[in-house]
Formats: C-alpha cells, structure tokens, sequence
C-alpha cells in the first residue's frame, strides 16, 4: 500500500488477504473500505467439470467451513438430479454441519477474537488483569483448553466423514458411511465429554439448559449474577467485561439481516426442491430490513462487480453469474478495489441493498413470525438488538449462543438415527438441470448455484458469508456491511485503534484482515494485522 | 529454539485448520514444551512488539534467523507473471517466497497446494499457481529443481489436502529437535517415515480387496466391500499413513466408505474431474480397472483376481461392518 507515517499495533503490521482502509476524523471513522487482495478461481476450475466436482473442489475454498461448503454443494445437486434423500442421511449431514460449527465456536473465540481482549489499550480497565489471565495466547488459562478443546466436535464429524478438514461425504442421494452401534455411541460420548469439560465448565458456569431458559437482554443480566459459577465463567465475564471497555456500544453494521438457514428436517426435505426448502428448515431462513421481515427467497439474490476485480456491467443473478478477473493495477483505475464480489438482495421498494449474514442475522431469523412446530423459535437476539442495539459484544453472543443450541440438535439427531434404516438412495444422474444448495456456515449465509448441461458443470457460482459482510461498495456506492460497521467508530486512541480490529473481527470473515487507518487529508496514522482463518 | 515463520498463499488455511486438531503434541504444547519460537502465523495471534512487515524483511534479508520456513498454499504466478492475484505486505506474494526460502534453514511445503499445486492448478488453472518445487509431478515448480535450503535440503514436502495434524507436527518436532538427518525423503521429496506406506496399507476393507469382493452401493452398501472396484478409491495407489495414523484419531475415509481420492499424489485432483470420473473407477472394456495397483500389470492383475474370486470365503461377500 502507501507509505506509512506510523505503526502501531496490538498484533502485527502486515497486509493480508484483506485490507481495510479507514479514514477518521475527529476521533470517528467517517468512511471504510475492505479490500480482500487475493483471487484463487474456483468458479473458474468447476466449469466444465462433473457435476459432482463441486463436493470436492468448494470444501477448498474455506478450510474451516469445508464441511458446510460440502453440505450446500450436495444439496444442490440434489435439487438439481431430484434425489430421495432418506431421513437418516438428512441426519447425519445436520449432525456434521452442526459439529464442524460447534469446532469453530471456540476456536474462534479464543484463538482469534479473545486474544485483542488483552490489548494493552483495556489496561484502565479493573478486569485488564483478569482478561489476560484467561485469553493470553497460548498461556492463558482458558485459551489452552478452548483451543484444544475445539478439535472434539470434528471428531464426530470424522466418524461419519472419515475426516475433518475436507471430506466429501455427502453425496446426492445421502451420505457414504453406514454408522454402526459403537459410531453413534462414541460420538454421542465425545459430544458429552466436551460439553462437560468446555462448554459447561469454561463458557457458561451452568448446564446447557440453564442458559438456553434465557429469553430476554434482561434474563441474560439476571443470569451474570444468579451465582459465582455464572458470574466468573467466561461468559459471564466476556459480557461484563464488554460492558466495562465498552464492546457493547459500536459495531452496529447495516442493522439488516439475511439468512439462508440450515439444518433440514429429515423427515420433510426427503425430495430437495428450492420451493420446499425455507418451510422444511429447522435453523430458519428469513431477511430482516428495517424492522420488517420478510421470506428469503434466493432468486432475488445477485452480484455487484462495480467496485471488484472483475468484468461485468450490472448485478447478476447466480444462474447467470460471472468470474471473469482482471489485473488489480487495470481494475484500481476503473474505481475497483477488491477480489470479492458484492452480494446484494432485492427488496422491493430498496433495490439491491447489503445485508449483514451470521451468527446474529440467524438468531434475527430465529425470532421472526411464523414458526413452525419444528423451526427454532428464540426471541432472545431480536430483545438484545431491540433492546440494546447491535454491537460487537451482542454479534459474539450470538455466534457463543449456537454451541448450547446446536449441540442440544447433534444429540437429537444422534438419537434419532436409525441403525436399520437406508443412508443412501442412488439417483439418476441427470444430464441437464439446476440446483441450488444453502447452509449456514459458522460465519454465515452459505450457497451454491449449479448448472448443469450435457452432462457437465456449464455454470457454478458460490457465494460466500464473507462475500455479504466484505464486500465492496456497489453500483450506487452503497457501503458494504463491515464497510457500514466501521464507520462511526469511536477511535480513543488513533494511533493503536483497536477498535476496528473488534468491528472487523466480530464479523468473523475467512480472511486475514489489515487495517489501515487514515486522517481526513489521506495520511496514513497507523496500520495493524488482525490475525484471521482465511 | 527453533524459530518458524508460517505463510499462506494461495490457500484455503485447511492444513492450519488441521494443524489445530493436533494432539501429542497440540499447537499450545507445541509452542510451550518444546520452545517453538513461532514468529508470526496467519491465524494464530501473537503479540509481535515489532513491526511485522520489518519482521519480515529481517528474516528475508538473514539479519533474523529463520530456522523453518512452512508454506501453505500455491505460489501464484498470475495475472501474467505478475503475481497480483496474490498480493501479501504490499507485495506479490511470490516475491516473499523467494526470498524467504533462500534464508530458511530448511523449508517445508504443507499440503498440496505447495507441494505441487493442487487444486487452485486444476486446468485451466486460472490464477497460474504452482507449488514450491514441483508442478504436478513435474520437478521445478517455483524454486526449481535444484532448490536447496540453507542446511542443504529440497523442499520437504508434507502433501495432503490437506495434511494430517501429525504429519506437520512430527516433522516440526523432528526439524526442531535436531533429527533433520532422520527424515529420509522420497522421489517426491515426501518423509518416507509417512509416505512409504499406501493409504491402503490399515484400511479396514483390505481384506474385501483380498478376495475382490466390491461395494456396489454407498450408504448401508458400504457394510461390506472395498471402494476400489466401482467408486474409483486410490488407497491401492497412493501413498500416505491415512490407514495407519487415523484422522481426527477416530477414522480415515476409506474406513468411513469414501473412496480415497488420491490426494497425496501430484495428481491430485486427478484426471482434472473431468465429466465421469468423480467417484466412479475408470475401467478398461467396461470391465477391468484402468489403473491397478502399483507395482503390477493388467495381465498379473487379473489372474490374480480371478484365482482371489475364487478363493473367496463366504464372510468375504456378506456384511462385516454391522450394526
């Protein structure tokens, strides 16, 4: 990038795979750009190909969602061959997502987001002292263990898929394994062993279903001071501590919401169609944009590449969709700065407008009207954000809320197994069709679109949770949401604003994340690394 | 103390993620008993006190010694040579590449993608990327064939897509403990000590591929039978300890009934997933596999295979993997 008048940095000073630039002015960022600087062509690879190339090639895009990526690509491949899927294969597709999601919950939390926690910017704070003992990297009493711990759930995942990361499993039509008695025992006691000794133990001070009677901002404080063991575990300290340095205060983003929603109900999505899909969800679907909610519906989905490294003149649909790069030094002076793409959805009365996707877009999802008996109805994420306004702090919870829930769903669907029962139903591989497959990764809305002809891949398009949150500006010079969430950003300290590296890092995105920050006149004041998971 | 310094180029951060799971030693004993001086690593957040970018150049320029240099991801020659599809502390990535691996005590490739390129070079490989000393099997790569790190080693490849956890931290704890000269490589610059053994070698249906008794089914169809005869499996010919050092320390992807795809070959994805070849074995006449074991011929194959269906024993076609 520019020359740097200074360096200040709580974790490093590099470039990474993505940049955000800021400017700030008096002490508030006033504007943002993420600029993700690394392009590998995926979509590009997949033409052509096998129809099932995509359950190998899109695990490869993301090391830590591998196995959500293999979950949406076989079910749009699904859709697209229209296979019976049996009830039991449905099964241990959730149970695998699920757990590759609960690996990444503390992974995250401690290996990559709780660490800025120990910035020497919080040592005013009474709890500085406390914090580090808990989240210093490596000696930390509580990092080690998260750490660690993190590798169990994957563990399960492995029993079923031979192995996590990158397995190809799922196949159109259910899943290769065939479990036996002792892979469901085993994994049920796996599960047990790291709901004991991390979730119980470390993060909540208190059984799973203690924490999940929690319905309300007013319950969850209520909960911090019913006893020690919940007042001193690590969420009960994350949210006082947050609360102290002032975590729950920025951060807002765009303040709308999009879910894809995951987790099919075994028993209703035996025959994948895109119609059925959002009614057959036990992780529901929905867009949440000023206040009013409405039906996802992925056909008003498209890609803006205004401000990205690629051709293209409007916003195109994924059918449709295009992957043609061009040299970042001949895109920058056509006003392009980024290798991702724009992700935007169609309300009507808006237009194409950005849309946060994650852990706090599904729990929105989760509180919205209509539930069927067997959706997740949880109105805890809509009363904090009616209540107290999203923010970093309320952003994590959300993502730490899904380890109770999803592992309560793996033992449900552990049990619900029928060891006599088929896996597996071969389809008809269809030499012309269209599918669409979704899911929630761990950071967001995660979705496929194939087309298939002759027998091959004429067109795939993915689009990532990292795609929605980093995307660039679009055609109208409408920010991006991490773009939107750091603008407004108190800034205590320009020259070590840690700040930004909670906003960005909240969000979670697969990338590693530089920040450059600027003054009102295009000086660079300072420049730091926020360590990310690619 | 051995000092490492951890690049991603062209990567998914896969074998990070598996680096993760490692246990005996786990990433934290890694760094606290055995005194790994991790200087810096993409995912893992260290305070670094100084700047990183002169960090880096310190170790580019040999004013900071840098023992193991570990390389995730292809190396991206793209667009036109330039490199700018992979940008990294303001310059191609590339450019890092080279001048680190000309200061590090030795360096190691983790996974395919910097072994020889693995997917991102799948054809039409569209951001021109490579792995460090090999492309595909062609020996070269990014630092040509006749790369030797400072204490005269090539490349160590660790391939895999992404490499088991055991695999990385074995050959760090080696590297770091002073058994360099233990780590016998072979013609593909892998640890033998990993990759002599084929991924057949353990796996829990040999004795299916034995008497040649096939899985004719995914699912429940995977209780009995080897992959190797209708879902096109590898395990006969690649090589890797899949079978031997379980994954996750509970399975493989053979024991699991997903064939091996290869992925420790230079070939890996291999035949490019051209239209019919995922997950279906490629065969001769419609019956006899293109590709047989290695080390044997069509001919031998097939008396063999005839004598062994033959012999076959009752249990040999029923389910072995029950309920």
């Amino acid at each position: 990038m520019t020359a740097v008048d200074l360096f200040v940095s709580p974790l490093g000073r590099v470039e990474g795979d993505l940049d955000v630039r800021v400017t700030i002015e008096n002490g508030v960022v006033t504007s943002a750009w993420t600029e993700a600087a690394m392009f590998r062509g995926f979509e590009i690879i997949l033409q052509g190909k096998d129809p099932q190339a995509g359950l190998i090639v899109t695990p490869r895009i993301c090391g830590i969602c591998g196995g959500s990526h293999l979950y949406k690509s076989c079910y749009a491949l699904d859709v697209a061959w229209r296979t019976h899927v049996p009830p039991n294969a449905t099964r241990i597709r959730n149970i695998a997502q699920a757990c590759e999601t609960l690996q990444s919950i503390p992974r995250y939390f401690y290996a990559l987001f709780a660490i800025d926690l120990t910035n020497k910017n919080y040592a005013r704070s009474s709890m500085y002292d406390e914090a580090v003992r808990r989240f210093a990297p490596y000696v930390g009493t509580s990092y080690g263990p998260g750490v660690v711990m993190s590798g169990k759930p994957v563990e399960v995942y492995a029993i079923f898929g031979g192995q996590w990361p990158h397995s190809s499993f799922m196949v159109p039509g259910g899943v290769m394994c065939a479990p036996t008695l002792s892979d469901v025992t085993r994994s049920i006691a796996i599960l047990e062993h790291w709901r004991d000794n991390w979730l119980e133990k470390y993060w909540l001070g208190c059984s799973v279903d203690r924490w999940l009677a929690n319905k309300s901002w007013d319950d969850v404080l209520a909960w911090v001071d019913e006893n020690e063991s919940q007042h001193d575990s690590d969420c009960g300290f994350f949210i006082r501590y947050c609360m102290d340095v002032g975590l729950d205060k920025y951060g807002q983003g765009v303040g709308n919401y999009f879910a894809t929603g995951t987790y099919l109900h075994p028993d209703l999505y035996e025959n994948p169609t895109i119609e059925g899909r959002n009614a057959a969800l036990i992780n529901r679907s929905g867009i949440y944009v000023n206040g009013e909610y409405s039906e996802f519906d992925q056909a008003r989905v498209a890609e803006d590449v205004t401000h990205s490294f690629y051709e293209g003149t409007r916003p195109l649909h994924p059918f449709e969709g295009e992957t043609r790069p061009i040299d970042p030094e001949v895109g920058r002076k056509q006003g392009k700065y980024s290798f991702a793409k724009s992700p935007r959805y169609d309300i009507p009365g808006l237009g194409y407008i950005p849309l946060e996707a994650g852990p706090l877009a599904r729990r929105i999802a989760a509180a919205g009207p209509g539930a069927a008996s067997h959706q997740d109805n949880d109105p805890l994420f809509l009363d904090m954000v009616q209540r107290i306004g999203p923010s970093v702090m309320v952003r994590q919870l959300a993502r730490m809320h899904e380890a109770p829930k999803y592992y309560k769903w793996a033992r449900q669907w552990l049990n619900e197994i029928d060891l006599k029962e088929s896996f597996y139903d071969k389809p008809v591989e269809r030499a012309e069709g269209k599918g669409f497959g979704a899911t929630e990764a761990a950071r967001g809305a995660l979705a496929d679109w194939i087309v298939i002809s002759g027998g091959k891949i004429a067109n795939y398009q993915v689009v990532t949770p990292t795609a929605w949150n980093i995307g660039p500006r679009d055609s109208r010079e409408t920010l991006g949401p991490i773009e939107q969430a750091l603008v407004g950003s108190p800034i205590v300290d320009q020259e070590d604003p840690v700040e930004l590296g909670h906003v960005a890092r909240s969000f979670d995105s697969c990338l590693v994340c530089t920040v450059h920050a600027y003054d009102g006149k295009g000086r660079e004041l300072s420049k730091f690394v926020i360590n990310g998971a690619v | 103390m051995a000092s490492v310094l951890w690049f991603q180029g062209g990567a998914c951060s896969g074998n990070t993620m598996s680096f993760l799971n490692a246990d005996e030693p786990n990433v934290v004993d890694l760094i606290t008993d055995f005194g790994l001086d991790l200087l810096w690593h993409p995912s893992l957040g260290l305070e670094l006190g100084d700047n990183a970018q002169r960090l880096f150049n310190d170790c580019a320029t040999g004013k900071k010694p840098l023992d193991i240099f570990v390389y995730e991801g292809t190396v991206m020659n793209g667009p036109n040579g330039s490199g700018r599809y992979d940008m990294f502390a303001a310059r191609p990535m590339k450019d890092w590449v080279t001048a680190l691996a000309a200061q590090a005590g030795v360096v190691v490739a983790i996974g395919d993608c910097a072994s020889w390129g693995g997917i991102p070079a799948t054809a039409p490989n569209p951001t021109d990327s490579t792995g460090l000393q090999f492309h595909k099997r062609e020996r070269g790569g990014f630092l040509g064939a006749n790369f030797r790190s400072k204490i005269g080693l090539p490349v160590i490849n660790v391939p895999g897509c992404p490499a088991h956890p055991d695999w990385i931290t074995q050959i760090i704890v080696a590297l770091a403990t002073g058994r360099a000269g233990d780590i016998a490589l072979d013609e593909l610059h892998r640890p033998q000590t990993f990759f002599k053994t084929f991924t057949q070698t353990g796996c829990t249906r040999v004795q299916y591929f034995e008497y040649k008794q096939a899985t004719t089914s995914f699912g429940d169809g995977t209780r009995k039978g080897c992959l190797f005869y209708e879902f096109g499996c590898r395990g006969p010919m690649t090589h890797s300890p899949c079978n031997r050092i379980l994954w996750n320390r509970q399975s493989s992807k053979t024991r699991a009934g997903m064939p091996c795809t290869g992925c420790t070959e230079p070939e890996y994805p291999f035949f490019d997933l051209a239209p019919g070849t995922v997950f279906k074995t490629q065969k001769v006449s419609g019956v006899i596999p293109q590709e047989v074991p290695e080390g044997t011929d069509h001919l031998t194959y097939m008396a063999h295979a005839a004598a062994a269906r033959i012999a076959a024993p009752q249990w040999s076609k029923e389910d072995m993997f029950v309920v």
